[in-house]
This record gives structure tokens, sequence and C-alpha cells, in this order.
């Protein structure tokens, strides 16, 4: 027989996990929360992808598109942000677009967490942050750092290897890379439901001009670049020429007729869209990475980059200033610009006209919190 | 699939609360204490 000071502890020990479990919940499901965005007055209708593709209502995988113009015929353009949620560049920037434009000729669409499963996870043994905070006029705002890949507890298991919808084999995880599964399936995986519904926007919204937001580790081979479909090889050349003149290094970069399942090369090819794709330097995402941080990301210091810079290594310049997310979001809104402008000396039966979009310089000068709404409902 | 998963989760669990109030040494009691947050989490399916 047990005395009552055994008994005693034991519960004790019960109600300690209880607790533990309570608590460590709590964080844990702060990863599903959206944080709020605030359109600007421009928006025109905020509508969820699954309007596009009933098979993704009520899933993990559907998110919001935000739609500006539509009042005066012109060009369509998409612009995709959080294809990857771990290239926060590419969804800051969808999200200044969204709480600043005004479009009063065309049309445009913008999906800032294209992959939205993937913003409700973080790679696993890489220690990142949760998220990250900018600094507004109002106070700081929270942005998810998440996942290249989508959760697996949205989609599990992984097969050993994956073929595409395209036919290309990859390696099983890669089931779960939104820029791998396109052209999509409405009967597939998640994230290849996903991206047939970004599909169906494409043909839906007649787009003209596709732009797919990424970043890519400096020490990988097509950063700080345009890549482009060849039925916008001319468009990516024109805005190339003219990024360089306002002193944005960027490399062109042609999408290969053998990977398939990429943005670049199936919107290209299935709805003959003009697909962009742009990538900046992101030290945070990177395999020679230090210690995650939150100047990791915001700042884009790190020490075994700058070491790897001096041996050559990398495929951009990379000294103890870093690579910042404010200059990164810059050479993304410097590139949108320019593609827009380009577009319309191209296309001038399909003009788009947009106002109030930050420009990069400031953007460079004053940061990103200076663009962006405080956190709290206007 | 669901409840099956869910059974077999409670089955354990309920085990390892048997065995924390059976066993006596303090450590051991310990150890389960911190395997039970993990299955306890499956229980309440916390993802």
């Amino acid at each position: 027989m047990k005395g009552l000071k055994d008994r005693l502890i034991s519960g004790l020990l019960l109600l300690l996990s209880l607790a533990l479990c309570f608590f460590s919940t709590q964080k844990f499901r702060e990863q599903h929360k959206k944080e709020t965005l605030f359109p600007s007055g421009g928006l025109a209708s905020r509508e969820m992808l699954s309007s596009y593709f009933p098979g993704l209502i009520d899933t993990p995988g559907d998110t919001e598109v935000y739609i500006y113009g539509g009042q005066n015929p012109g060009g369509n353009i998409l612009i995709l942000g959080g294809a990857h949620p771990n290239e926060p560049a590419g969804y800051v920037t969808a999200v200044l677009l969204i709480e600043n434009i005004q479009v009063s000729q065309g049309k445009i669409i913008v999906i800032p967490r294209a992959n939205n499963s993937g913003f409700t996870h973080s790679e696993p043994q890489e220690g990142n942050l949760r998220g990250y905070s900018l600094e507004t006029p109002g106070g700081k705002r929270f942005f998810r750092f998440g996942s290249r890949l989508t959760n697996p507890i949205h989609q599990w298991p992984d097969p050993t290897l994956y073929i595409n919808p395209s036919g290309q084999k990859l390696s099983g995880q890669e089931s779960r890379n939104l820029n791998r599964c396109y052209p999509g399936k409405p009967k597939g995986y998640l994230t290849e439901k996903i991206a047939f519904a970004i599909m169906e926007i494409i043909k839906k919204e007649k787009i003209d001009l596709a732009i797919d937001l990424h970043e890519a580790a400096p020490e990988y081979p097509v950063v700080n670049a345009i890549v482009f479909h060849e039925n916008s090889a001319e468009l990516a050349s024109y805005s190339l020429m003219e990024l360089q003149q306002i002193g944005f290094e960027f490399r062109l970069e042609l999408s290969p007729n053998n990977l398939r399942g990429l943005s670049h090369r199936e919107w290209g090819d299935h709805a003959q869209v003009m697909a962009i794709l742009l990538e900046t330097a992101n030290p945070s995402q990177g395999r020679l990475k230090g210690k995650s941080s939150l100047s990791l990301i915001i700042e884009g210091k790190d020490r075994n980059y700058s070491k790897a810079a001096k041996f050559g290594l990398l495929f951009v310049p990379f000294d103890g200033e870093g690579i910042p997310i404010k200059l990164r979001v810059a050479r993304h809104l410097a590139a949108i610009k320019i593609l827009l402008s380009s577009f319309n000396e191209l296309n001038p039966e399909k003009r788009i006209e947009v106002n109030h979009m930050p420009s990069s310089s400031q953007v460079k000068l004053k940061g990103i919190g200076q663009f962006l709404c405080p956190p709290y409902r206007k | 699939m669901f409840i099956v998963y869910h059974l077999i989760i409670f089955y354990l669990v309920s085990h390892f609360i048997w065995y924390l109030f059976r066993e006596n040494e303090f450590w051991k009691r310990v150890s389960v204490a911190l395997v039970l947050i993990m299955f306890l989490l499956r229980l309440f399916l916390i993802k």
C-alpha cells in the first residue's frame, strides 16, 4: 500500500504535465493565427482562393486574394508573395503593395500568403524564429516566418519519389513545395490543389503578366535575378536595362525547359502568360548561416556569410553590413515598378496605372515600417 | 481511422497514469510524467 505522500507527488507530477501541455500549446497554436493586413482604400474586392477553385474550401490551403482596380480596362497583373514563407522579402513586398497601392487603370491581383499552410510551421532543426517585427510609426507589426514547404500536418505522408504534374521526378518532400507543383492538379495533394487554384486565377482573370516574389540563399547561383519565361524575354531584358540605370544589379535567367513545375515555366506554358520570378539574397535561409536570430532576418547580418564572401563562395556581395530586409524589399519594389512601366511601353493597348506604390529609394532610406499601417484597424 | 488512433493514444495515456501512481522511484515517475506530456498533446490532437 503506497503512502499518501507518494500519491500526492504522483498527482502533482500529473498536474505538472497537464500544465506544461497547456502553456506550450498556447505558444504553439499562435503559429496558426494569421496576422491582420490593412488593405489600402484602393482595394476593389477581397476574395478567397477557393472562390476560383472550390476544392480548397475549408482547407489550410485557402488564402486571401486582394484585387485592385478593374474599373478602367487595361492590363491584368498577378503578384504572388509567400509561395515560400521562409522568404520574408517576398511576403513583406506583397503586404506593402496591399497596404499602399491604388490602381486607376487595369487590374492588379495580389496573393500575399500563396502557401498559407507553410506559414503555420517552421523548418525542423533550423532553430528559426516564429516571426519578426517591423517598426511602424504606430507600433510594431508582427509577421510570421514560416517554412518553405506545406505543413506536414496538412499534407502527409510524403511520397518516396514525387512525380509532379508536369512529369518531373523530385524528392518526396518537394510534393509540399508550391513552386514545384505547377500547373497543379484538382484532385492531387493539397499543394497541387493550391497550384491549380493559382492557375485558375491566371486563366479566369485573363492575367497578362504574373510575378512570383522569392528569395534565395546567397550561395545559390540564381540570386538577385529575374527568371523569365521565353514569352516574357523582351519584357525582362528591357526591364533589366532600366533597373541597371537606377543602380540595381540583376542577372537575367531564362527559365530552363527541362526543370518542370516552377511558376516561371508552367505559368507561361499552360496559360501563355508573361511569367517572371524575382529573387533576392536572403541569408536567413542559407546553408552557411550562423545562429538564427532577429538580426539575421531584419539586418541580414551574418559572420559566416561575411567569411564565405571573402572565400568567393557567394553569388552576391556580402560584407559586415549584411543584406537587410529593407534592401531586399526595395529590390522587389523597384523590379515590379520597372516591369510594370516596361509592360506599358511594350503593350500600350493594355496599360496599367498604379499610384502610391512605395518607392524603392524611400524604403531603402526610411525602412519598411514607414509604409505599413500601424498594428490596429483603421 | 481517427477513432482508432484516439483509442490507442487513450489506452497508452491511461497506462502511463496508472504507472505514475504505481511506481515507487521518484525519478522514474518524473520520466513517466515527461513522456506523458507528448501523449497528452497527441490525445488532445494539438498540432
